[in-house]
């Protein structure tokens, strides 16, 4: 586990410095993550532990945003005098995206298969 | 005040000014969601997030704790969002052979659904006059949320917004997600997961894969692309449009 621990932090790294001097308007971690992605085309395979790392964070990712999330009790008043315009955002645009992307798609790989 | 009240004061004060107790608050409360989750047959209004997040408010509330105190003890969890973020470039990698096959329709239908999901919400949220805190967090609201946090912090939006908006998108794209596309009358299970991973990131996959694996990975696919994408496209949409 280590070694994978080791890699991604590596990554990690090198995105950070790179997002600080050449691209401030992209987050150093997902310079790295693309930097990663790149390496395992090239490499053609992923060592186990690196999956272990991988594996670990995925299934608990959630636990990682509660710090910033419990924050919401400093949004309290502002988010109820907003209630309505939020729940019919986040609704409105969740609809939306299923059914633009899914039709899209549906439409685009037809006319590709056709 | 007897000797005995003082000295759990002083166990308190000690405890309480050390990280040690915002972690364990932290993944305890992580703790009791799961296990409400599972025993709801992972049901996405019992997401482990939200009810750990409640939890965690309730217990600051009754201790009587500030946010800013429990925020600096629990930010050796936070700080690993970066490092998360990196180790997703795994799961994109084990898609590619999926990508490859798909290339065009995947990365259109994509770039349609991610620019849908920006300009829907913050329209909406305009149009009904929202504050403008709010909707700024509404820009990386749909993108998976280490990466949401990660670009709402470059464009100055608040990270807590945006972490609590994008946990509320990926519940309700799991719980809807599903009769939409019945509605629609999807039947490939690689176009019915690839929607959901776009619309409602990780919770959306993780309901992707307890439908069919192949809708789990092609959604867990759309979730990381739509990361990759969104850290571009969202600075773009909300600095020029």
């Amino acid at each position: 586990m280590i070694p994978g621990l080791v890699q991604i932090l590596l990554w990690q790294g090198l995105g950070e410095l790179i997002s600080h001097f050449f691209l401030p308007i992209i987050p150093g971690p997902v310079i790295g993550l693309v930097f990663l992605l790149i390496f395992l085309i090239i490499k053609g395979h992923v060592n186990p532990s690196l999956t272990l790392v991988s594996d670990a964070f995925s299934q608990h990712l959630g636990v990682l945003f509660i710090p910033a999330a419990v924050g919401v009790i400093l949004f309290l008043p502002q988010l109820k005098a907003n209630a309505f315009a939020v729940i019919a955002a986040l609704l409105v645009s969740v609809v939306a995206t299923i059914v633009v992307t899914a039709v899209v798609l549906r439409f685009i790989s037809k006319k590709d298969s056709s | 005040m007897n000797p005995n009240d003082l000295q759990i004061a002083e166990i308190w004060v000690y405890l309480s000014g050390s990280p040690l107790f915002a972690l364990i608050l932290t993944l305890t409360a992580y703790q009791v969601g799961s296990f409400f989750y599972q025993k709801t047959e992972r049901n996405p209004l019992a997401n482990p997030v939200a009810i750990a997040v409640i939890l965690v408010a309730i217990a600051l509330y009754l201790l009587d704790m500030p946010y800013q105190k429990y925020f600096e003890g629990a930010q050796f969890v936070h700080f690993l969002l970066g490092t998360a973020t990196v180790s997703l470039a795994i799961p994109i990698y084990r898609g590619v052979a999926a990508l490859k096959a798909r290339v065009f329709p995947l990365l259109i239908a994509l770039l349609c659904g991610g620019v849908v999901s920006i300009v829907s919400a913050v329209g909406v949220a305009t149009f009904l006059g929202a504050d403008s805190a709010i909707i700024g967090a509404f820009y990386p609201k749909s993108v998976t949320a280490p990466i949401a946090m990660g670009v709402a912090e470059r464009l100055g939006v608040s990270p807590t917004l945006t972490a609590v908006f994008a946990v509320i998108t990926g519940i309700i794209g799991a719980i809807l997600g599903s009769h939409i596309l019945n509605l629609l009358g999807m039947k490939q299970w690689w176009q019915r997961g690839f929607a959901i991973g776009v619309a409602a990131h990780g919770i959306g996959t993780s309901r992707a894969f307890a439908v069919h694996p192949e809708a789990g990975t092609y959604a867990s696919l759309a979730m990381g692309l739509h990361g990759i994408l969104g850290a571009l496209l969202i600075p773009l949409l909300k600095n020029y449009i």
